[in-house]
């Protein structure tokens, strides 16, 4: 067949575009109503023109910053409790899962006791977001112990590797795929948390005034928002991607 | 020191957490606004149970709706995906990178286009399960054995036959764990949704309490909601023993 002589990327950017194109033509030629679905280009322009406003802008750095912060706390700190506990087998016995189940629950709905505990300022919203990120973080750790391979570390200590050694030649390259697949659902976890707790209750940040367009019923502002979200979303985890396959490579 | 089993630990672990949750508000180390004491929040939502029944038969209605398109679409597109090599290349990196998106910048659209009743949470739910039980589907579908078809085929079933002993009981753990994941982001998904704008529901409860201030019964609902999800949870459990218990009974190695 024809269609499997043309490369991947040549599909799937017709397809993008093909997407465009319908949403485009959809909205211009009145066969969904342009009020609730603004044409893709009047989107794209009120996403660039709100980025050159200094109110956006603001907005956007307080959930950037938010979403950084929480960020730093949660992923060094979820790695090193996951790796603290896995390393013991009687604590990883207890430990596990109980943190299992802790991850499983639904994280949003503790959002109320956050906004009595915290108000709902910045460390609020940090706070969620490492509440929302740290058990993935750490239940991944736990996986990236398992990751190392018995006879690898056999052979390395066999061979008389120190004990930075081994750290350096057997743990790292087997954990540090793992680790970056965690970082990676980490960050959308916690991206989450801090749009929703933003949404919820909130004076600034990109979340605080989606919640307002849609209220008011600016449909291309809600839209260029949520183009502005996923553009960032999806470039981060690209880039996280893009390491994960290149430091799986030995394999 | 002699350790005592890691069950034992655990329990003492989440009973000394009970104590905890009852004790350091009556005493007064955490102020009871931030932490209810459980007997008190077991208490709010005893009382005012009716009430919460109420809501809680809203949330279930708009939860089922929401399993029926996030699951079933989800599983089909999931299988279907999977199970064709061309597409799986060319469609899961996107469905991937999509995956990335935080949904929840979608409600606000959703509560403009559907208004704020149970239409936007439904399709709020549904859209959040979706992704995830597309991916669980068809990474399982991919793990089923293709020989078990073969040797039906060879041995003569009719296609009927292949689908009610073969296909069918091979792809439910996939369909299973799929509903597992979908399962719990669907409730997450309508909550969350109802917390947010909404007139009824458990989620409209527990905003509703918090704005009052009213901590117990926001922890009542609270505690409402996580035994929704653990049960769900235990229900999928049950069904995944039941009925894929024929992979662990019958090894290979038992047939002549």
């Amino acid at each position: 067949m024809a269609l499997f002589a043309i490369p991947d990327w040549v599909v799937r950017s017709a397809l993008v575009v093909g997407f465009l194109a319908v949403w485009e033509l959809g909205s211009r030629t009145g066969m969904v109503d342009p009020r609730l679905l603004p044409a893709a280009s009047t989107v794209i322009g009120t996403a660039l023109s709100l980025l050159e406003t200094a109110a956006f802008r603001a907005h956007l750095w307080t959930t950037i910053a938010q979403t950084m912060a929480a960020f730093i706390i949660a992923v060094p700190v979820g790695a090193i409790l996951g790796l603290l506990i896995a390393e013991r087998p009687y604590a990883s016995e207890v430990l596990k899962p109980l943190v299992f189940f802790v991850f499983s629950i639904p994280k949003s709905i503790f959002l109320p006791m956050f906004i009595l505990a915290f108000g709902i300022g910045f460390g609020q919203k940090v706070a969620f977001g490492v509440f929302s990120a740290i058990f993935i973080m750490m239940m991944t750790a736990f996986a990236a112990v398992e990751s190392v391979k018995r006879e690898h570390l056999m052979v390395a200590r066999a061979m008389g590797a120190s004990f930075i050694q081994t750290l350096r030649s057997v743990y790292a390259p087997s954990m540090a795929p793992v680790l970056l697949e965690a970082v990676r659902l980490a960050m959308i976890f916690n991206f989450t948390g801090i749009l929703l707790a933003e949404m919820y209750a909130s004076r600034s940040g990109v979340g605080n005034q989606m919640g307002l367009w849609g209220q008011n019923f600016m449909i291309d502002r809600l839209l260029a928002g949520i183009l502005i979200v996923s553009v960032l979303a999806i470039l981060f985890n690209e880039v996280v991607r893009a390491l994960e396959t290149r430091l799986e490579h030995w394999r | 020191m002699v350790c005592p089993t890691a069950k034992t630990t655990r329990r003492i672990i989440v009973l000394i957490l009970l104590a905890c949750w009852e004790l350091l508000p009556r005493l007064g180390v955490i102020p009871s606004l931030f932490l209810p004491p459980l007997t008190l929040t077991a208490a709010a939502l005893f009382s005012e149970f009716s009430v919460y029944w109420q809501h809680l038969l809203v949330t279930l209605q708009e939860v089922g709706a929401a399993l029926f398109f996030a699951c079933g679409g989800g599983i089909l597109c999931g299988m279907l995906l999977g199970s064709s090599t061309r597409l799986r290349r060319l469609l899961l990196p996107v469905v991937s990178s999509a995956y990335a998106i935080p949904l929840v910048v979608l409600y606000p659209l959703f509560t403009a286009w559907f208004g704020i009743g149970m239409q936007s949470k439904v399709v709020f739910a549904s859209v959040y399960g979706f992704l995830p039980t597309l991916l669980g589907a068809a990474a399982g579908i991919q793990t089923i054995d293709r020989s078990l078809m073969m040797t039906a085929r060879s041995m003569g079933a009719s296609p009927v036959q292949q689908i009610r002993y073969v296909l069918l009981p091979a792809t439910m753990p996939t369909v299973l764990s799929s509903l597992r994941i979908g399962g719990a982001l669907v409730i997450v998904g309508v909550v969350v949704s109802e917390m947010l704008t909404s007139t009824a529901g458990i989620g409209f409860l527990i905003s509703r309490y918090r704005t009052m201030l009213d901590s117990p019964r926001v922890f009542a609902a609270i505690l409402l909601v996580l035994m929704l999800a653990i049960l769900f949870d235990l229900l999928v459990q049950f069904a995944e023993r039941r009925f894929t218990g024929w992979k662990k009974n019958v090894p290979a190695k038992t047939f002549p």
